[in-house]
């Protein structure tokens, strides 16, 4: 192992650091005035630039704002065009949580979010290892085939899945309406495992010849010296998968069909279609299910910048 | 972004120089083998195997239980003649034509502005890319809402308009929709691409007197060539995909009269409602080979380069 005593600093991630480069800009440094009336016009300039920068940024949370306070008016005064609720009330989250079942779509949402991030974490981290360091018979050919299933769109997927699910080869399991039929095709994901491994190819590895020098197996280099020093890049698949699960529509709407499996997101839909104008109501179903992703966002914003810049190509 | 001749060139190149058998290779491959065992099988049975399959069930009228007859190309021709997929397809590329240049001139515009010395730029980039981290269905329900006969928009308008229920208005809705939402993510890879410009081609254009709109349009917007690129077959792919929102303001209908009726949704209706899997199959695969060649046209230019 390396020495306890200095400590080993996992190596950056190279789509990170990019977005944080120019971040520590010298803010506010002033261009010398020499020239009368310049120091004015720049003044004038700048304020303007943040005006027009304020009303971009009021143009994107007007409408999340307006929900919100929507979702916490009592439904009459949802005819009203006020900013802020007159009578505040949770009256709205108390129905859709228990009049409207959203708390067993929440609970369905956490589940398979949850586990689905796990697996996909663990399963894309071997995976990855495997494909940056060892050495194996048509690793590279196993690899192409990663890559290339970047390339198929879940459109052309949705028609042989679907009926996969309801037939399944070999078995004749039908997996529609399951959480297995889910869990089945989310498991893992090849951006995920990409991101892994061009992590791990990043990492120095003297780390696991010491390591093999005290003869730890593969999996224990794995996991004791390798996967402690990929923190950043789990963390950055982590919330790429999580956020990815919890706001899927397309597959959770065709595979989970009946009530008791519906995720949040289904469940939102549902609800518009059926009782399209309890507008306090349908706004607070939909805060609810903003709400993982948006506090998850305001933690660790910069994992979510690094995720999209380097599997953005998921389409 | 990955290179494929490169990596074949590397495969051929270690085949051909293999290196002399090292003690213990055995275990290892074993291990290696061991390692991407699961991701691989998930890979295999949930993708490749779909694929196949997709063009197998299009060469058949398969029916809710299975297939029922061979039918050959039949399914590929007679999709030429079902005005249903061809109104599909107008309504797609309407949307396509409308949402990318929206898509693309917003999330430029963002990311000039948050690339620009400023306080609080992180506070800014955070807000213009928020709306992109928000679902598809949530941010769908907040349009229906807003968008209502009743609703804010036309309020602060004056209008009457029941937008998601007007066949004139339904589409160009989802379009400003999906381009407010998307244009976050646009910013992202505009602002990779912004910050791979030299500052020296900067520092020349102050030095020869340019303001700063005349840098923008003769230096930053060409030097954002292959920005552009990227960020436009990015964004035509995911309007050719469009669904969910479609799919939600109509209830899966398409409506009203069909000007919300998009390419997937018309694969989604055609293969879970009618139970015709032969002929949404073979919807699939044409919309596959649209957006395979629009993949490989977009990996011919930036094959070489490893940006986003």
């Amino acid at each position: 192992m390396a020495s306890e005593n200095e400590p080993i600093k996992p190596p950056p991630l190279a789509a990170l650091d990019e977005f944080l480069a120019g971040e520590e800009v010298a803010v506010g440094s002033e261009v010398p005035a020499g020239i009368p009336g310049r120091a004015t016009s720049e003044r004038v300039q700048k304020i303007i630039a943040y005006i027009a920068l304020t009303l971009i940024a009021a143009l994107f949370f007007v409408p999340f704002l307006w929900s919100l306070s929507t979702s916490l008016k009592p439904l009459p005064e949802t005819a009203n065009f006020s900013l802020l609720p007159h009578t505040w009330t949770l009256a709205g989250y108390r129905e859709v949580w228990t009049k409207f079942d959203f708390a067993r779509y929440m609970g369905n949402s956490a589940l398979l979010a949850g586990t689905i991030t796990f697996s996909s974490v663990f399963l894309a981290s071997l995976g990855g290892y495997a494909f940056a360091r060892l050495r194996f018979p048509g690793r590279n050919i196993l690899f192409f085939l990663v890559l290339g299933t970047l390339m198929i769109p879940d459109q052309l997927r949705l028609v042989p899945i679907y009926r996969m699910l309801t037939f399944f080869p070999v078995t004749h399991w039908n997996l529609v309406d399951t959480y297995q039929g889910y869990w089945a095709i989310k498991m893992v994901s090849a951006s995920a495992l990409f991101l892994m491994r061009q992590y791990f190819l990043t990492i120095p590895r003297d780390l696991e010849e010491a390591a093999k020098l005290d003869g730890a197996g593969f999996f224990k280099t794995f996991w004791r010296v390798m996967l402690p020093l990929a923190g950043p890049a789990l963390a950055a698949v982590a919330i790429l998968e999580f956020q990815g699960t919890w706001n899927d529509f397309f597959w959770a709407n065709l595979i989970l069909q009946s009530p008791p499996h519906w995720t949040v997101q289904v469940g939102v839909a549902q609800f518009s279609f059926q009782y399209g104008t309890l507008w306090n109501d349908l706004m607070a179903a939909t805060m609810i299910a903003l709400a993982p992703v948006v506090i998850v966002y305001l933690f660790f914003q910069r994992y979510f910048v690094a995720g999209v810049a380097s599997a953005g190509v998921k389409g | 972004m990955f290179h494929w001749g490169r990596l074949l060139a590397v495969a051929v190149a270690r085949r051909r120089f293999g290196r002399a058998r090292r003690p213990g290779a055995g275990r290892e491959a074993l291990v290696g083998y061991g390692f991407v065992f699961l991701p691989m099988a998930v890979f295999v049975l949930f993708f490749i195997y779909p694929m196949l399959y997709a063009v197998y069930i299009s060469r058949y009228n398969w029916g809710i239980l299975g297939p029922l007859e061979r039918v050959g190309w039949k399914n590929y021709t007679s999709l030429y003649h079902d005005t249903l997929f061809r109104r599909a397809i107008k309504n797609t590329l309407e949307y396509t034509v409308w949402v990318v240049p929206a898509q693309m001139a917003l999330g430029l515009l963002m990311a000039v502005v948050v690339n620009q010395r400023i306080r609080f730029r992180t506070f800014f980039r955070g807000a213009f890319y928020f709306p992109s981290l928000a679902s598809s269905a949530a941010i769908t329900a907040i349009a229906i809402y807003l968008l209502n006969i009743d609703g804010l928009i036309n309020k602060i308008f004056g209008l009457n308009i029941a937008w998601f229920y007007d066949t004139r208005t339904a589409l160009p809705a989802i379009t400003a929709l999906n381009a407010w939402t998307t244009a976050g993510t646009m910013m992202l890879f505009y602002l990779a691409a912004l910050q791979a410009i030299p500052t020296d081609v900067y520092e020349a254009a102050a030095i020869d007197g340019a303001g700063p709109w005349r840098t923008f349009w003769k230096v930053t917007f060409p030097l954002l060539k292959p920005g552009h690129f990227f960020v436009a077959v990015v964004s035509i792919i995911g309007a050719m995909k469009v669904f969910d929102q479609n799919y939600i303001v109509s209830k899966g209908t398409g409506g009203p009269d069909y000007s919300t009726y998009s390419i997937v949704l018309d694969i989604y209706n055609t293969a879970i409602k009618d139970a015709q899997l032969g002929l949404a199959a073979a919807m699939g695969v044409v919309l596959f080979v649209v957006i395979f060649v629009l993949t490989i046209l977009q990996w011919a230019f930036f094959g070489r380069q490893e940006a986003a």
